[in-house]
Formats: C-alpha cells, sequence, structure tokens
C-alpha cells in the first residue's frame, strides 16, 4: 500500500526570481526542508570528520601504504600457492552456484507469482505470499546461507539452498509486479472467450512477460554471482570467494588477489556484454 | 435467440446504472445499441456474457438465464459468445494466426491451452478466417506490427475461431479512422448476412448506424428508450436518446 503524501498547500506561493523572468517552479516548504537537511548534515559531516581520525594517525604515509597495496594488487599480479587452472575451477564453481540458485529460484519463483499477482490471484493470497517474500528479502542472502548452514553445516548445501532461498523471494516481487502491468482487459478478453485459467496463463500472461521475465532473471543471476563470491568467503562455500578469502586472509599475498579480482572483473564484463545482448534482443 | 429482461445494475449499490432493461435481438440481424457516453451501453454489453455480474433481471442465450450458469457452464456458454473491443485486446507479441487461433481453445482441454497443440484443421481454418477479412499476407506478423484497422480484423477473426452464434462490439470503430470503419463495419453486417450471425454493436456515430443497423436500441441514463426497425429512427427519436439525463424524469421516456 502507498500512503498518500502529506497534502503541500500549493496555491498562495509566489513566484520567485526578478520579475521580467518566468521561474520554472514554486518554491514550496519541502524543497525548502531538503534543502535545510542537506546543509545541516554537511555541516555535521565536516565538523565530526576530524574526530573520527585517531592519534597516532598519519595520512601521508596512511595514502601511501594504500597506494602501494593497489600497486600490488593491480599492477603486480601474480600466483604464488594456486595455480590459474585452479583458480578458474574456482571461479566455474563460483559460476556455476550463481546459476543453479538462479535456475531453481526463477522456476519457483514463476509459480508464486502466478499465485501472488494481483492480475490472476484472490486479494488474500497476494497479500499473504508478498508479505512472506518481503519478510524473506528483508534479510541480506548472506545472513540466510548462514542460518541454514546451522542445519547444513558450512558448505555448499547451505549456500545452494540460502541464496536460492532469497533469490525465490526477490524474483517472486518481480515477476508479479511485471505479470501486475498486464492489463486487466487483456485477462477479461481471453475470459470472455472461455479460456481456462491455465491457457490464460499460458497464452496471454506469460507472452507478455517474456523480456522482463529475462532481463530480471539475469540481473539476478548477476547478483547471485556476487552473492556466490561473498558466501565461498563467508560460509565456506568453496569457489572463487574462499580463494579470496585464504589468500588476502591467511596467506596475505594480495598479488594473489590482484589475479583474482581481475578474473571476476573478467567474467563481470561478459555478464555484462550478454545482458545487453539479450536486451536488444528482446526488445526488438 | 438472445433475449434481456428488466436486467438492472448498480455499481455502488445506489446509483443506478441499469434500471429495468429489455430487449431482444434476432439472428441474422445487426443490432445497435445508441446513447451517450455513460448511459450504459457497455455494462448492458458485458452483462451478456457475465463479465459484469448484473443484480438483477434475466439474460436468456438459447433459452438458458446466463445469470444462473455456475462457472464451468458459464465458461462453455461464452465459447459461442465472440467478443470484440475498442482497444482489440490482442495478446500483441503473438502473430496474428496464433491470436485468432486462441478463439479454438475455449472448448479444449487444458494440455492443449498449455502446449498450443492445434490440428491442421484448425490452423486452415484459422487461416481462411484471416483470408476473410483480408489479412491472410499478415498471418504470421506480431500483432504489435499491425496497425488498427488490421488489429481489430484479427478480432474479428478470432471472435469468428469461436463459431459464435452472436458477436458482442463494444465500441469496434471508435479508435479507428474513416476507411478502416468501413471496412469493419462492412464485414460485420457481412457476418450478419452471410453466416446468420447475430451482431450486437455498442456505438457513438449514429450515422454509422444508419448505415449498418437492422434495429437500434437507444439508451439512456439506463433506460431503454428507443427499441424499433432502423427505419423508425427519426431525428425526434434521437433528440431523445441523446437528451440531458435531468429532462429524463417523467418525460415521454415511460411510452417505451
Amino acid at each position: 500500500m502507498i500512503k498518500p503524501e502529506n497534502q503541500i498547500s500549493i496555491p498562495t506561493q509566489v513566484p520567485v526570481g526578478p520579475k521580467f523572468s518566468i521561474p520554472l517552479r514554486f518554491r514550496d516548504r519541502r524543497r525548502l526542508t531538503i534543502l535545510l537537511t542537506i546543509i545541516v548534515l554537511t555541516y555535521l559531516t565536516i565538523i565530526t570528520l576530524p574526530t573520527m581520525v585517531p592519534n597516532q594517525f598519519k595520512l601521508g604515509a596512511a595514502l601511501m601504504s594504500f597506494a602501494e597495496n593497489i600497486k600490488i594488487m593491480f599492477l603486480q599480479p601474480h600466483l604464488a600457492n594456486t595455480t590459474f587452472v585452479a583458480l578458474l575451477a574456482a571461479l566455474g564453481q563460483s559460476i556455476l552456484l550463481a546459476f543453479l540458485t538462479t535456475l531453481i529460484g526463477s522456476m519457483l519463483a514463476f509459480f508464486f507469482a502466478l499465485a501472488s499477482t494481483r492480475r490472476l490471484a484472490p486479494t488474500w493470497l497476494v497479500l499473504g505470499i508478498q508479505s512472506v517474500m518481503a519478510v524473506i528479502r528483508a534479510i541480506p542472502t548472506v545472513l540466510w546461507v548462514l542460518i541454514y548452514s546451522v542445519v547444513f553445516g558450512l558448505g555448499a548445501n547451505a549456500a545452494v539452498i540460502g541464496i536460492t532461498f532469497h533469490s525465490v523471494a526477490y524474483l517472486t516481487k518481480v515477476y508479479a509486479d511485471s505479470m501486475d502491468e498486464l492489463s486487466p482487459e487483456i485477462i477479461e478478453t481471453m475470459q470472455a472467450m472461455g479460456l481456462k485459467k491455465s491457457a490464460i496463463i499460458r497464452q496471454a500472461v506469460i507472452p507478455y512477460m517474456i523480456p522482463s521475465y529475462l532481463s530480471w532473471t539475469f540481473i539476478r543471476f548477476e547478483i547471485n554471482f556476487a552473492d556466490a563470491i561473498a558466501v565461498g568467503a563467508a560460509a565456506g562455500a568453496g569457489g572463487i570467494g574462499y580463494q579470496l578469502f585464504m589468500s588476502s586472509s591467511f596467506y596475505f599475498n594480495f598479488h594473489e588477489v590482484g589475479v583474482m579480482v581481475y578474473l571476476i572483473l573478467a567474467f563481470a564484463l561478459v555478464l555484462e556484454i550478454i545482458s545487453y545482448r539479450l536486451r536488444t534482443l528482446t526488445h526488438q | 435467440m438472445l433475449t434481456v429482461n428488466h436486467l438492472a445494475k448498480s455499481y455502488d449499490g445506489e446509483k443506478k446504472s441499469l434500471t429495468d432493461v429489455s430487449f431482444s435481438i434476432r439472428p441474422g440481424e445487426v443490432t445497435v445499441i445508441i446513447g451517450p457516453s455513460g448511459a450504459g451501453k457497455t455494462t448492458i454489453l458485458r452483462s451478456i456474457n457475465q463479465l459484469i455480474r448484473d443484480d438483477d433481471g434475466e439474460i436468456l442465450f438459447d433459452d438458458t438465464n446466463m445469470r444462473d450458469l455456475n462457472r464451468a457452464q458459464l465458461r462453455r456458454a461464452r465459447c459461442r459468445i465472440g467478443m470484440i473491443f475498442q482497444n482489440y485486446n490482442l495478446i500483441e507479441p503473438l502473430t496474428a494466426i496464433e491470436n485468432v487461433l486462441h478463439g479454438c481453445l475455449g472448448t479444449k482441454s487444458n494440455l492443449t491451452g498449455i502446449f498450443s497443440i492445434y490440428s491442421n484443421q484448425e490452423k486452415e481454418e484459422a487461416l481462411k478466417l484471416l483470408q476473410k477479412v483480408g489479412l491472410e499476407d499478415f498471418a504470421y506478423q506480431q500483432c504489435r506490427n499491425l496497425s488498427g484497422g488490421q488489429k481489430q480484423r484479427v478480432g474479428i477473426a478470432r471472435a469468428l475461431m469461436q463459431h459464435p452464434k452472436i458477436i458482442l462490439c463494444d465500441e469496434p470503430i471508435a479508435s479507428l479512422d474513416p476507411r478502416s470503419t468501413i471496412t469493419v463495419m462492412d464485414i460485420l453486417r457481412d457476418l450478419a448476412i452471410n453466416d446468420g450471425i447475430s451482431v450486437l454493436i455498442n456505438l457513438h456515430q449514429v450515422d454509422i448506424a444508419r448505415n449498418y443497423a437492422d434495429h437500434v436500441i437507444g439508451i439512456n441514463n439506463g433506460q431503454v428508450v428507443f427499441d424499433d426497425r432502423i427505419a423508425a429512427l427519426s431525428d425526434t427519436a434521437i433528440a431523445r436518446i441523446y437528451q440531458k439525463d435531468a429532462n429524463l424524469e417523467g418525460s415521454a421516456i415511460h411510452e417505451f
């Protein structure tokens, strides 16, 4: 439910600026409030910033060592404790983890979305499913993985189920939203021809939602890839995230971290290209 | 064939949208409902196939009261009632022939609908219907690429695929240019004459009604104020159909 905004009194406002120029807006209270808030926040930030710096802190030295670490990571990447093939395999594991969770998640979410779109389902079911999904979405993916690792133990099982869980909630919401955009007249038309619900879903709802289904599923795949890396580090689910965790926290080898970061960036670039192609393909 | 008796409908429980509407239509005729905006034309049309559940009255279609049917029976009854719309309401990402084939899904099983299984006979019929409305070259075009007039003709072909006894047309030409209007209205009249289908059309345009209707029903403020052959539609009758609501109470209306 969207709450109506508070009533803003507009009519009595006087245009600002020189009389000969025509103003584009009235100056109302809301704009003034926003401006004041920004000014206050800026002031607070500036006066508190120095207090955050510890006593022994030397800005110059800290900046130098930051630059040094960046240089090691990005300009001198090389491997020490692992092989490139092993890293590629780990990257593959992370990709497969993301793929598997997106696949299962999108299939489950499709049916949940059908049951929670206002176009097809009764209101109580819509509200019920949507609120459960909202609660699931409110808890971050990594936390779900940790919660499931209580049951399954740290590792791949908890990762798959935890990421899938959050994916279902996320995709149910966006699929249902895109189904809601379908005009009720279309459904009515199909009903007027005596079509059964299954036929209406297959012949009217799905054709309209294919483009958004594809693009949302792909976005979720990107999110799941990032989560798979984080989960690999946080919950020992393996993959490139685990390798990243080992090099950075166990071996303190930033040269190796650099290689992995480049690998992940390369794959992110590939994903970006694919999603661009997908978009041009579905929006002819 | 279709008789509507004492149909009444109110959307908010207070203001009557329809009060005591009765009329009947005959097979093989074009019946046109005219009246000012908001008079209840669309409500009448949608009550016939129960897209709007009416409050009172009876709608006899082939001697069964549409209001008494349960969900499954209503679905079966709807299969024989074609309907075309002002906004065409086609499935735009699909091709023209796919849209036409939707017309025959009502009578078929769940699996047919889910997997789009159509027999060659049905596909041939769909192509023939597209030919009938002059769109055989556009059968494999996505409907979103068609013009308004073409979309409406696909809509007619889709309704014909239902083998309807009656076709309900809700402002079928309101979004069309004059040439497409004539094409669409010609097709609708031919259906009544050649195929014996009853055609019931909601219209704004009195001149179009004069050219195409056999029978005219005038609606004002939710009541039938004119119900006669087209020849009897005089200028005074039109004035009465389109007069302001305020003058309606206690005026000559009750003669009908």
